[in-house]
């Protein structure tokens, strides 16, 4: 018996409206929806023409999850995206070609080359870059609401790890400090079942993550990831009680990982059933249905949106691949920040 | 100017910058209420509030990626680690995020952690460590280890305003111990300047943090039949190359003195250094004085064995005088 | 538990970071019984106030510090004596560790310290009441004197090596002060500026050896050095007399043990019949010498003949560096010139060579040599060589196996031309006897690079061009 509360799904327009969101904002959701699942697939493609070098990692089956989430997010709150979250940057605002230059290396991502993958955040949309140890962002998102509590703004701080990640002992420090503090953080949780081939039995022995939010002072809600409404509604519900100083929540939006854990992987350990019966519930799917059965989605507009996004991917990719390979060029240097460095809104 | 202890040094340069800037805040284990475990902080909740003087809970790992976090929204958190002993709880959010921030997505991580180190008062194998070496492998990072009251109170205000993780070694063996003259106006002691501690013309003795007293003890035994000049560096990362090659060129002979164990210590990528850039200047292999590579034991015969002292210096000086 | 010998009580240390306490009462008076773990007395520190428990059951025998004064951690504040013992007696005291028990509870608080009762010795830093020296260093004390430690006199080190070198001095002459007698840096600053030095830097102009040509002209000082050259001053035993090598040899000793060092060296032998050469130096010696003021040498001619068959087996005029053979497209051909009474050798180079015809050559060669032999070298004059003729030929010599001047790869060695009765065909193609000017040219080269159907080839030819001689052609 679960601890946690479990999220209703999301029925009609009506309760959009009253969660703050008009027909304009709803396409806007599918429209990132698109242009994330866009991003990763024809990041797939780049990675097997040997356009991206290392390993190449999707969040297929997380879309709803990550753009429910950043679509709650005011402009000034902050977080720590992983890499099956895709939809939190694009949400964010950061430009497609940027992300694909990240991808393969060149100088125009965010990393300038020097790191790879989605290990990349523009700091400037409030976003945070991740590293591979996780879920070591958690503290870091802590210590962000730790500046807006101390600073009395505000500002909440989003902090992503996945049900592995939640095996660590960063995550229990970051959510003990959080409820002892009550600091104004949002946990989420992308429970996609795998932490690579390892199920989640073996990874806690709880019936949700979400369960274990009670034990720190704090509420636990488990929402159906794929529902980028009702993840939505549950984000921004906690969003702005954590505003209001009600400290954290920990929402566990429960997917599928549709994918292997990267690109050289299988995934030979999942069941075939499990994939078929998550296949039925596509993110993408249930809201371009669910648009048309409450919002009078049309065939036309499907098409502009698709065509939008389409040829935004193409001359992504266009510009990513006219951005060069970096040559070693103070690399050195580029270790240690300069006091210039600091001279900017933030840390003034 | 006042003379006070280095502790005392310590604790009113963090209070004067609390005051001076918004931005500071301190958080750590027993740091409000309790004053810390050293006293470093005491009375600073009762001025500053429980929002800028932040007992936390017994977790390293979310005191020092909590830092980052607050960091990168613009405070200036300095921590306090109870122990030094106790970064090892904190090293991946030390080496994984913060010193890899800024290279790899150009974001700035000012952050400050205080590691009050050392032994010599049989504090045993977690409380008494020097860990300066491990962290200087880490590009990314700095480090500063003070032995004086005066760069006690300048490395700390460098160490605040620098925009990057700076790993602050306060030797607890010269908290109430040592003495001197500080200058009461604000001052930063820039990082990677060495202090020549004591001018002489035979033998460069390099160390830092408490063994710069026990060089000097040493020096002073010796005074009647050799030079000794003693580089304190004053900060390991980065650390003064070109004062400690200028000092070997002029005598020729070197001494590495330091408290941490021997093996991969700090001591080695000084003699290196010294073998690489000043081979042509040597008269005499460069010596090392350090700690045995044990854990640090508790009993005082045994910490005493340990602890390089006086007679250790002394000895290996001897040896380069008589080579 | 009464105590059978008189215990110390010690100020203890109440924290990691305390040095010193401050006694605020005394709970006991002189002559009082006093039980184990009883509160003895009180003391205040920078961190905590706290009574300090009895480490003995007594009689407090004595109070050795009042009230109100602050000491060191480890200061004696009293003595506990045998109750009814009346006499404290000094002894040492014990380690104590009964006090240590009753702090252990606070060791799981913030700072786990642990106050050490009992005599607390002073760690490493400043003044230290107690001797330093009461214990042997740890540290493994260096043998005081060098005997079997292999670092005897005759090792040199880096700096001391670098001054010697830079002043021209032999460290074997130098009284050295170091362990087991090493020349210290010391040592032999203290010489050079007795004037210990040599005539230094002013030498033979730069390095005259075969070393010198090829020795980038940055670093020659240090180049002319040889480790060997360092060996211990040598006693001249009877019916020797003893001298020091010029710097020139040891220039010349360090070049030549490097060559062999370097090179593959084999060397192989032709025979040429010069008699079309001898009849065209004939007919030619008076006019060189008369319209051009030149001696026309048969080594004019040896050159001549051999820029041509380099010409056509370049490998003769290439170098090895590092795993790439070099090929020049000019020729720097080296002369070896010997000084005179056996003071060395020098190997002036004609830049160029290539270029020039026979006379330009015999001239070459005359202006080099005598500048050689009247030291009016310049530096630029003895580098960069990248084939070499030796001429020991001139002497009587009638064979010789050189060694090739580094980085050069081959080396031609001229020998004396003798008149000799050989088996040659006449016009009817019959063998008869004749009596011809024969010379013997021995060619050293580096294996390495040449094998030896190469540098026969190349022999072959330059005997050709030197037996079928073309007047006309120069």
């Amino acid at each position: 018996m679960a601890i946690a509360r479990e999220a209703e799904p999301v029925s009609s327009i009506k309760e959009t409206k009253e969660a703050g969101l008009d027909r304009e904002d709803l396409l806007g959701i599918y429209r990132n929806l698109i242009l994330t699942r866009g991003i990763e697939e024809r990041g797939h493609i780049l990675y097997k023409q040997g356009k991206i070098p290392g390993s190449f990692y999707t969040g297929r089956g997380n879309e709803a999850a990550a753009v429910g989430v950043a679509t709650a997010m005011r402009p000034e709150d902050v977080g720590t995206p992983l890499h099956r979250d895709m939809g939190v940057h694009v949400v964010r605002g950061v430009e497609p070609w940027r992300m694909f230059a990240q991808f393969m290396g060149r100088v125009d991502g965010p990393t300038r080359g020097r790191d790879g993958n989605v290990h990349m955040a523009d700091d400037r949309l409030g976003l945070i870059a991740m590293v591979s140890h996780l879920p070591a962002m958690l503290p870091v998102a802590v210590g962000a609401a730790l500046a807006f509590r101390i600073r009395e703004e505000k500002r909440v701080a989003v902090g992503w790890f996945g049900e592995g990640a939640s095996a660590r002992g960063d995550t229990h420090e970051s959510m003990n400090m959080a409820g002892v503090r009550r600091l104004p953080v949002v946990f989420v949780c992308d429970n996609n079942q795998w932490a690579y081939s390892t199920p989640t039995h073996l990874e806690f022995a709880c019936e949700t993550v979400a369960d274990r939010a009670q034990a720190y002072g704090f509420e636990g809600v488990v929402v159906d990831g794929t529902d980028v409404l009702a993840v939505y509604r549950e984000a921004k519900r906690a969003l702005e009680n954590a505003r209001e100083g009600g400290g954290p929540t920990l929402i566990e939006c429960l997917t599928l990982r549709m994918e292997g854990h990267a690109v050289h992987d299988d995934a030979f350990y999942v069941p075939k059933e499990m994939f078929e019966e998550w296949a039925k519930r596509d993110p993408l799917e249930r809201f371009r249905t669910w648009l048309r059965e409450n919002a009078d989605f049309t065939d036309q507009e499907e098409g502009e949106i698709s065509e939008q996004v389409k040829k935004l991917l193409n001359d992504a990719i266009r510009k990513a691949d006219e951005s060069p390979l970096p040559e070693p060029d103070g690399e050195v240097d580029a270790v240690y920040a300069t006091p210039e460095e600091l001279e900017t809104p933030h840390h003034k | 100017m006042a003379v006070k202890t280095y502790l005392q040094a310590i604790s009113d340069a963090l209070r004067d910058e609390m005051r001076r800037d918004k931005r500071v805040f301190v958080i750590g284990e027993d740091v409000g209420v309790y004053g810390g475990a050293f006293k470093v902080t005491k009375d600073f909740q009762q001025e500053f509030g429980p929002w800028r003087v932040i007992d936390a809970p017994l977790s390293e790992t979310a005191i020092v990626g909590g830092c980052t976090g607050a960091a990168i929204m613009g405070m200036r958190p300095v921590a306090e680690m109870q122990f030094a002993d106790f970064i090892s709880c904190a090293w991946d959010h030390l080496v994984t995020v913060a010193a890899k921030q800024h290279y790899r997505a150009g974001t700035a991580v000012p952050i400050v952690v205080r590691l009050p180190s050392g032994g010599g008062f049989s504090g045993g194998p977690f409380h008494s460590q020097n860990p300066e070496s491990s962290f200087a492998h880490i590009p990314g990072l700095k480090i500063a280890c003070p032995a004086t009251p005066a760069d006690a109170k300048g490395l700390l205000l460098s160490a605040i305003e620098d925009p990057n993780p700076v790993l602050y070694f306060e030797h607890k063996h010269l908290y109430r111990r040592i003495k001197d003259e500080v200058p009461d106006e604000r001052y930063t002691i820039p990082f990677g300047e060495a202090r020549i501690h004591r001018e002489g013309d035979d033998v460069t003795l390099v160390t830092w943090g408490a063994m710069v007293y026990t060089a000097d003890e040493a020096a002073k035994q010796l005074e009647d039949e050799l030079s000794v000049e003693i580089i304190d560096l004053r900060t390991i990362a980065p650390w003064d190359r070109e004062t400690v090659l200028e000092s070997v060129a002029k005598t020729s002979k070197a001494l590495v003195l330091h408290e941490d164990t021997q093996t991969a210590g700090f001591g080695a990528e000084i003699m290196a250094t010294i073998m690489e850039e000043a081979f042509e200047d040597l008269d005499a292999p460069v010596k090392r004085v350090t700690a045995p590579d044990t854990p640090v034991p508790f009993a005082p015969p045994l910490e005493k064995w340990f602890l390089p002292q006086v007679e250790d210096v002394v000895a290996g000086l001897k040896d380069l005088a008589e080579y | 538990m009464a105590t059978q010998t008189a215990v110390d009580v010690v100020m203890p240390q109440m924290g990691v970071s305390v040095s010193e306490g401050t006694i605020t009462k005394w709970l006991k008076a002189e002559g009082e019984e006093v039980a184990a773990d009883e509160s003895l007395l009180e003391i205040s520190t920078d961190k905590v106030d706290t009574e300090v428990p009895s480490p003995a059951s007594g009689v407090l025998t004595q109070i050795l510090v009042p009230e109100g004064e602050t000491v060191e951690v480890g200061t004696k504040l009293a003595v506990i004596s045998p109750e009814g013992g009346g006499e404290a007696v000094e002894e040492p005291p014990e380690p104590a560790t009964q006090q240590a028990a009753e702090e252990s509870a606070d060791a799981s608080g913030a700072e786990g310290e642990t106050p050490t009762a009992g005599k607390v010795e002073e760690p490493p830093p400043p003044p230290s009441p107690e001797p330093a020296a009461e214990t042997p260093a740890p540290a493994a004390t260096p043998e005081p004197d060098g005997d079997g430690d292999g670092q005897g006199r005759s090792f040199v080190s880096p700096v001391v090596a670098r001054i010697a070198s830079e002043h021209d001095v032999d460290v074997g002459q130098i009284e050295g002060s170091g362990r087991g007698g090493r020349v210290t840096k010391k040592d032999i600053l203290a010489f050079v500026e007795q004037g210990g030095a040599k005539a230094a830097p002013e030498a033979p102009p730069a390095p005259a050896a075969p070393a010198a040509p090829q020795t980038p002209a940055a670093e020659p000082a240090r180049a002319a050095v040889p480790a060997q050259a360092q060996a211990e001053k040598v006693e001249p035993a009877a019916g020797e007399t003893v001298e020091p090598m010029t710097p020139m040899r040891k220039g010349i000793a360090e070049h030549m043990r490097r060559s062999l060092d370097t090179s593959a060296h084999v060397t192989t032998t032709f025979e040429v019949d010069l008699s079309k050469v001898v009849a065209i130096r004939q007919k030619l010696k008076r006019e060189y010498e008369e319209r051009h003021g030149v001696k026309l040498t048969y080594l004019a001619f040896i050159a001549r003949a051999t820029l041509d068959a380099i010409a056509k087996w370049p490998w003769m005029n290439a170098e090895i560096r590092g795993e790439s053979i070099v090929t020049k497209s000019y020729v720097n051909l080296g002369i070896a010139v010997a000084l005179e009474g056996g003071k060395g050798l020098i190997v002036p180079v004609v830049k160029h060579a290539e270029e020039k015809n026979l006379l330009g050559l015999a001239r070459a060669v005359e202006q080099i040599a005598d500048r050689a032999r009247n030291k009016k070298l310049m530096p630029d004059d003895v580098q960069g060589g990248t084939f070499t003729i030796t001429n020991p030929g001139g002497f009587g010599a009638i064979h010789g196996t050189p060694i090739i001047s580094q980085p050069q790869v081959a080396i031609l060695d001229v020998e004396a031309m003798v008149k000799r009765p050989v088996v040659i065909q006449d016009d009817a193609g019959s063998d008869v006897i004749a009596i011809r000017p024969m010379m013997n040219l021995c060619l050293a080269y580096d294996h390495r690079l040449i094998d030896g159907a190469y540098a026969a080839q190349f022999m072959r030819d330059l005997r050709t061009n030197l037996q079928t001689w073309d007047e006309s052609a120069y």
